[in-house]
């Protein structure tokens, strides 16, 4: 029993931080209709300048991160003027462009970052007895309550502010909303480029748990496709639901099936959904 | 980028080229040399794979990233064969081509009508599980160890591995441009340049979609099973991403949505990697950053450039590298 809640703690916090990463994705498909294939990639980057901060600058644990996200926020922003931007209106060229871009970085991080695992300090130590009954990894509980954090944050953005009513707007429909005077190229631009920091949120909080190697990225862009596929494309709180789905399924189905398989489950649950709901949990748009 | 042509070009004159090109390849054992026939027979493998891509995603506007994939498919399929069964390669191979035919039929059934987005999620997602279950059912596969297999026909002989792989190219070259040219082909380009336009002619949009998808697999699947009874060691590298960028970077080079670019764009990045070869694990970054460069700047590729180079001298349209 305190086997299964410890499972059952780490899928949140693992489907939390999967929740996180979606909703980069999600954000720019909603918007532009473009998915990201660099996705996993901009994650690990924040990863490794989060590590890099705190090592070559000293800065603490906090500004490491909030630097690395505010570095992938830039990187998101030059990516979408200088090559998305090209491709609109041609849904094929920004998927091959977004994929040769995930291989570029990939190889660029091995020249630069070397092939071993790199992860940043904890930023707590120790653990807390949970309910009493098994020990928690602090790091783990402070991972949760940042992602959860920052998560809150963004809907707050999306539900409170001018900004986050423009994208919803543009996400329902694109030329109602520029008719009404929206600006497309700027809501792109932006949206793009939150969906990237968003990416980076996801891997600087992880990366003290997880460790980032060259090449994990494509891991990371699959299980937030899968989440935002599952939730369905475009719906913000699809993803939440979505993440914690799949870090539940994953942490529950590799302690109990097959641990070699943890990543099958994903792919298992894609299938699913294509099959019975196609559109996805919370999904609205038509077929 | 509305600057690319889907033009196929007819007509007898540019047969010609494709002859005396085929005529040099069939010289090519006589005089090549064991290293330079080895390239070529690997070339032969990419031109394979990055023209069957491109019928796909040049002609229909769909990008797979399970081509790679698919030519695992082929090449374990019929090496398993071979091993477990004593199955001859000669007939494993159409086995396993049959097999991938069969693994992108359920997968183009169950996501193709979501639209092309979807296709690229999960054909990404089908190429990384496949790599999970080969590494994970080591017993059969020997994981990243390779699978040792039996020399595609007789005893080990690069000539024949040549002869066979250009047979099979020139055959999958001729079924596309057969296909191209027939009614389907008519169809998979009204597909591509206005889906809501074809389906209210009564064109079955996701029909031919999956077809599309079906044909192109099964051309992938028959390509990994030759190039795996060439290597006589099938690795997880046939399936893997790495492959499927190499694919995708050819046909981005030579040239996406014309017949002859996936082509130039396979024998020219591999007769490049040979050069390139000293500077190690560099030559991805490089590839990978020159077909960045196309896609952003020359969506047409080299065939593009030529064109538009042929046109500008005055030079007779269609003719050379213009088809």
């Amino acid at each position: 029993m305190n086997d299964f809640l410890m499972y059952l703690t780490n899928g949140v916090v693992i489907g939390i931080i999967y929740a996180l990463s979606a909703l980069g994705v999600s954000l720019i498909v909603g918007i532009m209709n473009v998915v990201n294939f660099a996705h996993g990639e901009l994650y690990i980057l924040a990863g490794y300048f989060s590590a890099l901060f705190a090592s070559a600058l000293g800065l603490g644990p906090i500004p490491a991160m909030v630097a690395a996200v505010a570095a992938i926020f830039v990187l998101g922003l030059l990516m979408e003027w200088t090559l998305i931007r090209p491709t609109y209106g041609d849904d094929m060229y920004s998927l091959i462009i977004t994929f040769i871009l995930s291989i570029i970085l990939q190889n660029a991080y091995l020249f630069i970052f070397g092939p071993y695992p790199q992860k940043p300090p904890n930023w707590v130590g120790g653990a807390s007895n949970l309910f009493g009954l098994f020990f928690y990894g602090n790091q783990r509980l402070a991972c949760l309550g940042v992602a959860v954090g920052v998560i809150a944050g963004f809907f707050l953005l999306l539900h409170k502010t001018w900004f986050g009513r423009v994208v919803r707007a543009v996400s329902m429909d694109r030329e109602v909303a520029s008719m009404l005077g929206v600006n497309p190229v700027k809501v792109n631009l932006l949206a793009f480029g939150l969906g990237c920091a968003l990416a980076g949120a996801a891997g600087v909080i992880l990366t003290p748990i997880f460790p980032v190697t060259p090449t994990v990225g494509v891991g990371v862009s699959l299980t937030a496709f899968v989440v935002v596929v599952l939730g369905g494309m475009g719906s913000f709180g699809g993803c939440v639901v979505g993440g914690l789905i799949l870090g539940l399924v994953e942490n529950l189905g590799a302690a109990y099936l097959d641990s070699g398989y943890k990543h099958m489950f994903g792919f298992v649950i894609l299938i699913l959904v294509l099959f019975f709901r196609p559109a996805g949990l919370f999904g609205q748009k038509q077929l | 980028m509305t600057t690319r042509h889907l033009k196929v070009s007819s007509g007898r004159q540019e047969l010609l080229p494709w002859l005396a090109v085929l005529a040099l390849f069939l010289t090519f054992p006589a005089w090549l040399g064991e290293y330079w026939l080895g390239s070529a027979i690997v070339g032969l493998f990419y031109v394979m794979m990055a023209a069957s891509w491109n019928l796909l995603a040049g002609f229909t506007g769909q990008v797979s990233f399970a081509h790679a994939a698919f030519a695992g498919v082929g090449a374990y399929t019929s090496g398993i064969l071979a091993v477990k069964l004593g199955l001859h390669p000669l007939l494993g191979v159409p086995v396993g081509m049959g097999i991938a035919a069969l693994l992108s039929l359920g997968l183009g059934a169950l996501c193709i009508r979501m639209g092309g987005i979807y296709l690229s999620l999960t054909t990404l997602a089908f190429s990384e599980i496949l790599r999970l279950v080969i590494n994970n059912e080591y017993q059969v596969t020997r994981g990243t160890m390779g699978l040792k297999v039996p020399f595609i026909l007789g005893d080990y002989s690069k000539a024949t591995a040549f002869y066979l792989m250009l047979a099979a190219a020139v055959a999958v070259l001729l079924i596309i441009r057969w296909l191209l040219k027939s009614d389907l082909g008519l169809m998979f380009r009204a597909v591509q340049n206005d889906e809501v336009a074809a389906d209210s002619l009564g064109v079955p949009v996701t029909r031919i979609r999956v077809t599309a998808f079906v044909i192109s697999g099964a051309m992938a699947g028959l390509a990994g099973g030759l190039y795996g009874h060439y290597l006589t060691l099938i690795t997880p590298h046939i399936p893997s991403l790495d492959l499927m960028f190499l694919v995708l970077a050819m046909a981005v080079i030579g040239g996406m949505g014309t017949f002859v670019g996936p082509v130039v764009g396979a024998l020219f990045l591999e007769v490049l990697a040979e050069y390139i070869r000293v500077w190690g694990e560099f030559h991805v970054l490089i590839f990978s950053l020159v077909a960045l460069g196309f896609a952003r700047f020359l969506p047409g590729g080299i065939v593009g450039l030529a064109t538009a180079w042929l046109a500008r001298r005055g030079a007779p349209a269609g003719k050379g590298g213009a088809a």
